[in-house]
């Protein structure tokens, strides 16, 4: 499996090294680009973000600090777990020190929860677009009027039950039919809402397989498979009679087989060959996703489905799971163990899937990535294979992609925005995924917060 | 010595992995059944005095066994005893290579061995290949321990004197094995007892004597005096005269608490004749309980505990029987339990995805009946699988069981059942939690799920029970990693898998030298 992502020379068109002089002054353009207003107001949530990366344990601390927020009946209960969780957080800067005090002592107690739990809050709203796709209604206009499509993803807790299941089915078949009606009345945006290949439709929504079943079994995908078959059947029917994008998310290993059958099967079936419009996602940290793609392209090229699939590349938001129940199994991790071989894993697949269109139309590349080098990487090799900016679509997740976004639209570039809508409770789990991609050492955006040299991090991985 | 590893479990969520195995089992249905003698100094003894069944269908004979009789109990013990004097003799690291070399048997054949174990004992997959896994880890672990234990401790040494501590064996294991682990335990009880230098009589469970035999053919192939291992099928009067028989040095029995106390009591008194005591290491039974903070993550909670009580139908000494769970978040957490009740699979073991398979035999099937129908006439909420989702048929399958709220003193709280059965219990506050765990007589495993570090450590400071889990389940204990067993009446307090277990299969000898003539120390 792993030979097939080695970086023996290719045949492409144009050899990767040709375009890195473009590549860099793109790069550089990127990193210039977007509102100075906005940088300014994510800066200081920067800064505290680069100070928290520095110390490991404060870090553990924030992030449990974070997760237990919404099981704590009230802020004297938060104060009490916080105090608990600075304890163990040895470089007592003056801050922490203050804070630990604080949460002990009986008269600051109830003031430091209060303000633990508005800085939860500001930190979710930063990532999270609204409680209910109504009241996110306001903000999806406005990236839309922006410059920048969206695609919603419905927060939930993850399912246990087959109620819980089904309650998250008829949110998102009510989160389409809202979605639909809202973005009609948006204002017309050509560079959004069409391609060579057709429209492009402006209401988006991302669904995961584990909120529809309770039945994912690593072992056993038929399973899940089913149970999610019958949930995700008539989400397909509602998107496509409102005109819709239906996005399958894509988690853990433990559920990729599943998902990805899944999907295929029932995109093949007679009643969707023509609509609606659907996706899925390819994880280029895992080493066989070469491997994923061939499978997909047969897919795609037997299928004659229209509109084509459209291919959200990521690199992955589940790594350190997936290494540690490799390292607790004995198993071989399923995803590269340098962060370098991800990033050439991902500009492998992202040339690979601009070919697959410029050669062939067979699937819609929507490249999902904040660092910079690998989005300039794909916006580069599709200018050389000609593709118009329309072809190429550039997604970023919001509140951490919001100064990359801002660029995308100043460069004329497609862009999408990944728009987390539901409550804290139930965004609590994507919430310590954010903010772990945010302050991992090697994290693009920590070390662009930390000021290394741009040039070295727009080079080929 | 490389630092031991756990011997990796098959990764099953891929497709080849599962077609193996399912390869596997279908060619061990054409060997069925399998014929398993009683094995004394190598010398084999067929017979078809009993028979274990697939107790998915127990139409199907999975092994036909010779019992052993009191003269083959005499016969292995006095070869046990004459066989220990050669196989205690040797280094420690040439016994050490015998049983890494039958760790190396059962991995070559790991898929076949996991497939016995599903047919006799219906370990449904997963569970199973870990059984053989920690089969394999306990061979490797044990022969690496008995290594560094012949190395001996260090003493103070003054001058004019040199000090020295040896462990010695003690002479026979009888080895009385259960058949919930039927490769794992009963490999894990014998390895201690051939790696430290004893020579081992094995019983098995009369359930599963088709992987013990696997487990001694493996053994004897790997090199094992044929003296040092007996193969003693049977029922309970086999252990129990291994039990009484004065030849014996060491007991080593999992399995149920009547049982281990009895075989306490008989090991106790010495037999006409018998210059030694007996030692007994007994992992017995537990009422294992997982404590649910408010501040838990139910999300966490719920597959934790289905997967603690119900994974092979509850039938683990480790399985969660009792959660305690504050009462701020016992209603959501129930109604959480109740809708996913349903997601469990009730099934056949061989089937992949199967979450609760069938128990090992008709009585257990009726003790789980009668303890559920029990909580429902004292007027407990009883919540089980659907009928129509347990399968028909005579498999032995019991549907898995939730009890709401029932009486403090009532029975289904009590007594260990061994089954797929869990009763909730609200609690005021997790003292009031630890206070029911304390009230207990058994202390094996329990479970913890606090997001409070301080809770966490207050839990730990004082619970009774061998083995705490926080925020996870209560079983899959692995070798090296959570030394297992249980304190007050579920067990002697010996952790197997742990550095400290061989300690209970050996004598320790100091010998002290004075090495001072005339007045130097030479």
């Amino acid at each position: 499996m792993a030979e097939l992502c080695t970086d023996a020379p290719t045949a492409d068109p144009a050899p990767p090294q040709a375009l890195d002089a473009e590549i860099l002054a793109l790069g550089r353009r990127l990193a210039r680009g977007g509102s100075r207003l906005g940088r300014a107001r994510r800066a200081a949530h920067d800064r505290g973000m680069a100070l928290v990366a520095r110390d490991p344990q404060l870090r553990a601390a924030l992030f449990r600090l974070v997760d237990v927020a919404p099981a704590c009946a009230g802020p004297a209960e938060l104060a009490e777990h916080m105090g608990a969780y600075l304890a163990g957080v040895e470089r007592r800067t003056a801050p922490v020190a203050v804070a630990s005090r604080a949460a002990v002592a009986p008269a600051a107690r109830w003031a430091v929860g209060r303000a633990a739990i508005a800085a939860v809050r500001a930190i979710a709203g930063r990532f999270i677009v609204g409680e209910t796709p109504a009241g996110a209604a306001r903000t999806l206009r406005g990236l839309w009027q922006h410059g920048s499509a969206v695609s919603v993803d419905l927060l939930g807790e993850s399912t246990v039950t087959p109620a819980e299941g089904r309650a998250y089915a008829a949110r998102c078949d009510a989160a389409l039919v809202q979605l639909a009606a809202d973005a009609a009345r948006w204002p017309a945006q050509p560079l959004l809402e069409r391609d060579a290949a057709g429209a492009l439709p402006r209401a988006n929504l991302s669904v995961k397989v584990t909120a529809l079943t309770p039945l994912v079994r690593a072992e056993a995908p038929e399973r899940g498979r089913a149970d999610a078959a019958d949930l995700l059947r008539p989400l397909l029917r509602r998107a496509r009679d409102v005109g819709a994008h239906l996005h399958v998310d894509m988690e853990s290993m433990d559920s990729r087989e599943l998902i990805l059958d899944l999907v295929l099967e029932l995109l093949s079936e007679p009643e969707f060959a023509a609509g609606p419009s659907a996706g899925i996602v390819l994880q280029a940290y895992l080493r066989d996703a070469e491997e994923t793609l061939d499978r997909v392209l047969e897919w795609a090229r037997a299928s004659g489905r229209t509109p084509p699939l459209t291919i959200r590349l990521v690199k992955g938001a589940y790594w350190d799971h997936e290494t540690i129940e490799a390292a607790q199994h004995g198993w071989v991790p399923p995803v590269w163990t340098e962060k370098a071989e991800s990033d050439r894993c991902f500009e492998r697949v992202t040339r690979r899937l601009i070919d697959a269109w410029a050669d062939e139309r067979l699937v819609r590349p929507a490249i999902a990535s904040h660092n910079l080098r690998s989005v300039a990487h794909a916006v580069v090799y599709a200018r050389h294979r000609g593709l118009a900016a329309q072809d190429l679509e550039l997604q970023a997740l919001r509140g951490l992609g919001d100064d990359l976004q801002d660029a995308l639209v100043a460069e004329g570039l497609r862009g999408r925005t990944y728009c987390p809508v539901g409550d804290l409770v139930a965004g609590m789990a994507y919430l310590v995924r954010r903010l772990l991609e945010n302050t991992s050492d090697d994290s693009f955006l920590a070390s662009r917060v930390g000021g290394a040299d741009l040039d070295r991090l727009l080079s080929a991985p | 010595m490389t630092p031991f590893r756990n011997e990796p479990l098959l990764e099953l969520r891929r497709a080849s992995e599962r077609e193996r195995l399912l390869d596997a089992l279908a060619e061990l249905d054409r060997t069925l059944p399998i014929a398993v003698p009683t094995i004394v100094a190598g010398e084999r003894r067929r017979d078809a005095d009993f028979a274990s069944v697939d107790p998915g269908d127990p139409e199907r004979v999975v092994a036909e066994a010779a019992a052993a009789t009191q003269a083959d109990v005499d016969a292995a013990v006095a070869t046990a005893g004459d066989a220990a004097r050669a196989w205690g003799a040797l280094p420690a690291t040439a016994r050490a290579a015998v049983l890494a070399r039958a760790a190396g048997h059962l991995r070559a054949g790991r898929q076949e061995l996991a497939a016995l174990a599903v047919r006799e004992c219906a370990k449904p997959w997963a569970e199973a290949d870990a059984d053989v896994c920690e089969a394999i880890d306990f061979l490797e672990y044990y022969a690496q321990e008995a290594v560094r234990l012949a190395a001996g401790p260090a003493l103070v040494q003054l001058p004019g004197e040199r000090n020295t501590l040896h462990h010695r064996p003690r002479g026979v294991v009888a080895v009385i094995a259960p058949w919930n682990f039927p490769i794992a335990i009963a490999t894990g009880m014998t390895a201690a007892g051939l790696a430290t230098g004893n020579a081992v009589c094995l019983k098995p469970a009369e359930q599963s004597p088709a992987c013990a035999l696997a487990l001694v053919e493996a053994l004897l192939a790997a090199g094992v005096p044929a003296g040092a291992i007996a193969l003693l099928p049977g029922e309970g009067d086999v252990g129990a005269a291994l039990v009484a028989h004065p030849g014996v040095h060491t007991i080593a029995f999992t399995g149920s608490g009547a049982v281990g106390l009895e075989i306490l009591r008989r090991a106790a008194e010495p037999a006409p004749g018998q210059r030694h005591l007996k030692r007994v290491i007994a992992e017995m039974g537990g009422k294992n309980c997982i404590i649910v903070d408010a501040d838990a993550d139910l999300e966490d909670v719920v597959p934790a505990l289905l997967e603690s009580a119900f994974a092979f139908a509850g039938q683990k000494c480790s399985a969660a029987s009792r959660a305690l769970v504050h009462e701020r978040v016992a209603g959501a957490l129930t109604e959480r339990l109740v809708g996913a009740l349903d997601t469990l699979l009730v099934g056949q073991a061989e089937v992949f995805g199967t979450d609760v398979p069938p128990m090992i035999e008709a009585s257990a099937r009726e003790r789980v009946e009668r303890y559920a129908a029990g909580a429902a006439e004292a007027g407990a909420t009883v919540h089980r699988t659907d009928a129509e989702q347990v399968p028909s048929g005579d498999g032995f399958f019991a549907a898995p069981t939730l009890v709401l709220a029932p009486a403090a003193d009532a029975a289904v709280v009590r007594d260990e059942i061994f089954g797929p059965l869990l009763t909730v219990e609200p609690v005021a506050s997790v003292e009031a939690a630890c206070e029911l765990v304390e009230a207990q007589s058994h202390a094996l495993t329990g479970g913890l799920f606090s997001r409070n570090p301080r809770t966490i450590e207050a839990v730990a400071r004082r619970t009774p029970v061998g083995n705490l889990y926080v925020n996870r389940g209560s079983t899959g204990a692995m070798v090296g990693r959570q030394p297992f067993g249980g304190n007050r009446l579920s067990g002697t307090g010996t952790k197997a898998g742990g550095p400290e277990y061989l300690l209970h299969f050996v004598e320790p000898v100091v010998v002290t030298e004075n090495t001072v003539r005339h007045g130097l120390a030479m």
